[in-house]
């Protein structure tokens, strides 16, 4: 499935007397990886939520495969059909084992159980856990849990990922071992990822890198713009 | 139902949470089926209670407090007889707590002659004559090991029993029949009956006959069924008031005590709605979530609470010390019905806490975290 084009236009958010994002504009091709960078409070999550539906913007437009999803009567759906999230913290349902956690998108989708059980075996053989499917989060160490939420993501095959700080709450080794299964899932079904991270590797992980300074897009795309603001 | 399995696992994961509200829920359904089950059965007492004999309806005093002070005039009956329709009228006394040890047994004052009495099959002995004799129902004379022959104390007088009978109404088997006379004297009631009991003729209709009589005695009360036996007293209305007014409560109760867990459940668990709601999950869906739970817990408490009513049931006929006249009857009806008013104790008690969690901002929640 290919990745979706996300078109985000004039894009302001305020809450109250302060303006979190203010007149945001970029585009991100279908396929592209594409990194977030910007101190705390620079407006990245509430960047990330807005284009995934889970917030509404003051102004402007995001059109994800021309489609506008600034103010959807269905949010849900679309994130349901479009969107997959990872974020900083895994969220996994303790009670639940690796497996039904994945299922939950597929649980609101509808989908019957044997393919929910085959989808869900799927992606988390994909993330490396495949052996590991009925393991309870609390017997998963922290880098596990994390590749048990990006299963969960891909698990209704998004056309997009967003992913707020997937490995902030990682050590090195488990982080990397994150960012690669990312970066292989991405090139594998070509989908379109845009992630918000401090990591100062984030350039080399990412097609390009928009950087966020109180709530403004003051670089676009190069590399070295994205090093200097990080350092 | 797609939330099914995710709910069944949060019950698991609070365990004492779920037993405390199932607990809850099932003291409600318990004082449901309990009423439920000594109100049929009071109601299949009744229904035997002014069914005696062959009758077809019974005719009580208008607005008496109980049955068995009821009070009507003997004279009645050479109007009634000479009704169309009514193919005899006979008069009855109904003495209560006279026999002392057996308190619930009743003494029937009744006419020999009368019709009431010619369906008791004798296993002993013949009718009473005139005088201090009586005719004591089965059960009673094993009860008190009375044979023909014997005596039986009504109020303090030594009768002669004549007879044992049975009859298969749990209250004449119980219970023991006088002449009328003697009963008038027990009672002091001269010229009066406490009932009186009539029988139709070929081709009357009781609906109609009932119609007719409540119209021609303004001052008396008509009963034709079973269902309609409360009417007779007004003690039986407000019992049966009280009952519901007391069921009404336990669903309150039962209902408030789900609102308030699931509610504390929804506080507690607001990341893990918001995650649902980012993962794709609508609204109406989350709803589902909630109400599926509060509905499982309250199934739980109400398979626990039918068990208690059973047995509650019984505990409470004998804490009334209404055994000898009540057996609590539990129907497969009262059991539906319980089990029905537990699952929407479970979703009224549900739908507060189902709005909150499919209200909860992922934005923000998950934000926080």
């Amino acid at each position: 499935m290919a990745g979706a084009r996300v078109s985000v236009e004039h894009l302001t958010r305020a809450f109250g007397q302060a303006t979190v994002i203010d007149d945001v504009s970029f585009t991100v091709e279908p396929g592209e990886t594409v990194g977030l960078t910007g101190a705390s409070g620079s407006g990245k999550t509430t960047l990330l939520q807005l284009i995934g539906s889970l917030d509404q913007p003051t102004h402007g437009t995001i059109k994800v495969d021309d489609f506008d999803v600034t103010h959807l009567r269905h949010p849900a759906r679309f994130r349901l059909e479009t969107v997959g999230f990872v974020f900083q913290l895994h969220h996994l349902l303790p009670e639940l084992n690796a497996q039904q956690n994945v299922e939950l998108p597929l649980l609101a989708a509808r989908l019957s159980r044997r393919e929910r059980a085959r989808r869900s075996q799927e992606v988390l053989g994909e993330v490396g856990l495949g052996d590991r499917l009925k393991a309870q989060p609390a017997d998963l160490s922290g880098g596990e849990r994390q590749r048990v939420a990006i299963a969960r993501a891909l698990a209704g095959r998004p056309k997009l990922i967003l992913a707020d700080e997937p490995t902030g709450a990682l050590d090195s080794r488990s982080s990397e071992h994150v960012w690669t299964l990312l970066a292989g899932v991405v090139a594998e079904h070509g989908t379109t990822m845009i992630v918000a991270s401090h990591d100062p590797a984030l350039a080399d992980r990412t097609n390009r890198t928009l950087n966020l300074v109180d709530g403004r897009l003051v670089a676009n795309g190069e590399r070295l713009d994205v090093r200097e603001a990080v350092q | 139902m797609i939330a099914v399995v995710p709910a069944l696992a949060a019950l698991r994961r609070r365990p004492g949470r779920t037993f405390l509200t199932s607990l809850g829920t099932a003291l409600g359904i318990a004082t449901i089926v309990a009423l439920l089950a000594v109100g049929q059965g009071a109601q299949d007492a009744g229904n035997q209670f002014f069914h005696l004999g062959a009758s077809d309806l019974g005719l009580f005093q208008k607005d008496a407090a109980d049955p068995t002070t009821s009070i009507l005039p003997e004279s009645l009956l050479t109007t009634l007889r000479q009704t169309p329709g009514i193919a005899a009228a006979t008069p009855l006394i109904l003495l209560v707590g006279d026999i002392k040890p057996e308190p619930g047994a009743i003494v029937f004052g009744a006419d020999p002659g009368g019709f009431l009495l010619h369906r008791l099959v004798f296993t002993s002995g013949r009718m009473f004559g005139q005088g201090e004799q009586a005719v004591v129902g089965d059960q009673l004379a094993a009860q008190m090991h009375l044979r023909v022959g014997g005596t039986l104390t009504v109020a303090r007088r030594r009768l002669l029993v004549t007879g044992i009978f049975h009859i298969g109404v749990a209250f004449q088997d119980g219970g023991a029949f006088v002449p009328l006379a003697l009963a008038q004297q027990i009672s002091g009631r001269q010229s009066e009956a406490t009932t009186i009991a009539v029988k139709l003729g070929v081709g009357t209709r009781p609906a109609a006959a009932t119609r007719f009589l409540t119209r021609r005695f303004p001052g008396i009360t008509v009963i034709g069924e079973g269902q309609e036996a409360p009417r007779a007293g007004a003690n039986a209305q407000l019992l049966s008031k009280t009952s519901f007014v007391i069921a009404v409560l336990a669903l309150l109760i039962g209902g408030i005590g789900v609102m308030n867990t699931m509610l504390m459940s929804v506080v507690e668990r607001r990341a893990e709605f918001a995650l649902l709601s980012a993962v794709g999950w609508s609204a109406v869906q989350i709803v589902q979530r909630v109400i599926v739970e509060g509905v499982l817990t309250t199934l739980l408490g109400a398979m626990v609470g039918l068990l208690f009513g059973v047995i509650g049931a019984q505990l409470l006929v004998r804490a009334l010390g209404a055994q000898a006249f009540v057996s609590p009857h539990v129907t497969a009806w009262a059991l539906g019905r319980a089990l029905l008013i537990g699952v929407l104790i479970g979703v009224v008690g549900a739908l507060y806490p189902a709005w909150r969690a499919a209200r909860v901002s992922p934005a923000r929640v998950l934000a926080q975290r």
